[in-house]
């Protein structure tokens, strides 16, 4: 309760300062939301000249396509501005600030730091996936409705475990650029069905970097397919417990790098 | 019992080697050397509650390192530190509740809202009950001369007017401990002295144990009455402000403007350092001879035209101390 009201507090203080620069602000929201949209329409596009991509249909892959990116932009809105930051806050001794405060230092900057720009894409996704589920004649039930916010959450888990994994570095590595190269990249090698690419891709993100439980797997369930490559069809269901299994290593991750956090000089 | 308890506490760093040119460049990549450089070596300190501890030394002694170990940011290479029975790299935001902090230049305060709402969110932080909060706010903003900026925005603010939000936010949740790194770096005199004037204030009517870095030796002398000196890395002096000035700061001055160009002073105990035409200055150890004395032997034989008799300066003695890095 009391972290509910001090959250509150943050977004209130958040806003505030946003409404000082809020034509800046309304223009990236939008500009962003026009970046995603157009990639939407482009995949749209693609498959629709195709006709199905690999046995996807592309309001099928426009569904996969807008759960990566809200459970992106989920945990981008708690993490992205702190993870994007670590590195120079670090570097300039900022990092010093963090740990005088009487809270987690993980909480503490994700409360401090959400990035509301990410509102718009989840509005965004939230609608493709209405859009989709209508175009597919597919009837959610309730239960199927709770299961898809679950496994979203999972699949932010997942995530916002990225973030962590890719940034922690920089408690040792002055000029960390792990989150750049890997993260970015590698995010969108699941815009599109990993079906597509050969075995040992989807091995690598089914195991090593399983990000196919994103949206490749709980899309199985969702539009009823049965694409599970060499894998178990129960993969279709663990995305839930793949994200909090990942997220606790994250934050154990997390907590052996602020151990080693040296400060600057002054 | 201390509030504060430092026992040989030592903070080592490792830091890359970076070789020379290409080739040293390569081989760092292959095997990286590292070099142990110690901060802070085997110190030890007491502080008691509501004491004004003034940290002095040289850039690089290891000041800061070890305000950051007393706030549970560095974790000490070994030794034990216990703030308030604690030890806070341990229970770091238990501790964290219990202290305020404020670093130099670094704002605590969101730039571009006035400082009440940054005062609305500590409040929050903190858990500060409503009463106390608006007690010490009214209280601060009076003591702090800030009714008139109050609600402006923070950039707007001057640098004076700064520090003095940032100090009033960190003592918001009346913490038993305030670590002050260089508050009053930057500033005019003005407002140097509001910030000395509310720190000796806090500390009178809350009790709040004070701990102040500076290089600024008035500081020093205005608000603290206890010094701990530390360089390399090693404490070399302390103990009681008014013991530190009693045992070191002998050399008291007095300059003097005589008539007649061929003045002598014959007495030993007075020594000319420099003479500038008719104006000659003169040094004396005030346990040798009283300022009474010195000045009757001066005008005894020869006519003065003006007279200025000067405290020695603290501020030389420590410089003395860091050039020659002698040991007390």
């Amino acid at each position: 309760m009391h972290y509910l009201s001090l959250y509150l507090e943050f977004i209130k203080i958040n806003l505030y300062s946003m409404i000082q620069y809020r034509v800046a602000y309304i223009t990236s929201m939008l500009a962003q939301a026009l970046d995603y949209g157009v990639s939407f329409i482009l995949i749209w596009v693609m498959i629709y000249r195709f006709g199905t991509l690999n046995g996807w249909l592309p309001y099928e892959v426009m569904f996969l396509y807008a759960l990566s990116l809200c459970s992106y932009a989920i945990a981008g809105f708690f993490l992205h501005i702190t993870m994007s930051n670590l590195s120079s806050m670090i570097l300039n001794g900022e990092f010093d600030e963090v740990l005088t405060k009487p809270m987690n230092p993980l909480l503490y900057l994700a409360s401090r730091n959400f990035s509301p720009g990410y509102v718009s894409h989840i509005a965004l996704s939230v609608a493709i996936m209405a859009v989709s589920f209508v175009n597919l004649g597919i009837k959610l039930t309730p239960y199927k409705i709770i299961f898809l916010c679950i496994c979203i959450l999972g699949a932010a888990l997942i995530q916002g475990a990225a973030f962590l994994f890719t940034s922690v570095p920089s408690f040792w590595i002055t000029q960390n650029r792990l989150k750049q190269i890997l993260f970015h990249q590698l995010r969108t090698f699941i815009d599109y069905p990993i079906s597509l690419y050969n075995q040992f891709v989807q091995i690598i993100l089914t195991l090593i970097i399983p990000y196919a439980f994103i949206n490749f797997y709980p899309a199985q369930y969702f539009l009823g397919k049965q694409d599970f490559l060499m894998f178990n069809q129960s993969f279709q269901y663990l995305t839930p417990l793949i994200g909090l299994v990942l997220f606790i290593l994250a934050y154990k991750f997390w907590n052996y790098g602020l151990r080693h956090y040296k400060s600057t000089g002054t | 019992m201390p509030i504060i308890e430092i026992n040989n506490v030592t903070k080592n760093f490792k830091i890359n080697k970076i070789q020379k040119g290409f080739s040293g460049a390569i081989k760092s990549l292959l095997s990286r050397e590292y070099e142990i450089k110690r901060a802070v070596d085997n110190i030890s300190i007491s502080i008691e509650k509501g004491e004004l501890v003034g940290f002095i030394g040289p850039n690089g002694a290891g000041k800061s390192t070890t305000i950051k170990m007393l706030c549970g940011i560095l974790v000490p290479s070994s030794g034990q530190i216990l703030v308030d029975g604690r030890d806070p790299s341990v229970e770091r935001a238990r501790n964290a509740l219990n202290i305020g902090v404020v670093f130099g230049q670094r704002s605590q305060l969101y730039w571009d809202l006035p400082m009440d709402e940054t005062f609305d969110l500590y409040k929050k932080m903190y858990r500060i009950e409503d009463k106390r909060f608006k007690r010490n706010v009214e209280f601060y903003v009076d003591l702090l001369d800030m009714h008139e900026f109050f609600r402006r925005p923070v950039k707007q603010l001057s640098l004076g007017q700064k520090m003095r939000a940032n100090i009033a936010v960190a003592l918001l949740h009346d913490p038993e401990i305030i670590y002050l790194d260089e508050p009053t770096i930057g500033l005019d005199i003005v407002a140097k002295d509001k910030i000395r004037h509310f720190i000796r204030e806090i500390n009178k009517e809350k009790k709040t144990t004070v701990i102040l870095t500076t290089h600024d030796m008035d500081d020093i002398e205005n608000i603290c009455n206890k010094l701990v000196m530390i360089d390399k890395g090693k404490i070399i002096y302390d103990g009681m402000l008014s013991e530190f000035k009693r045992t070191y700061c002998h050399d008291n001055v007095i300059i003097v403007d005589f008539q007649d160009l061929n003045s002598v002073i014959e007495d030993s105990r007075l020594k000319v350092v420099k003479v500038e035409g008719n104006r000659k200055t003169i040094i004396y150890d005030k346990q040798d001879i009283s300022s009474g004395e010195a000045i009757s032997l001066v005008t005894r034989n020869n006519i003065v035209k003006d007279l200025m008799l000067k405290e020695p300066e603290i501020e030389d003695v420590i410089k003395k101390i860091y050039e020659k890095n002698m040991s007390l």
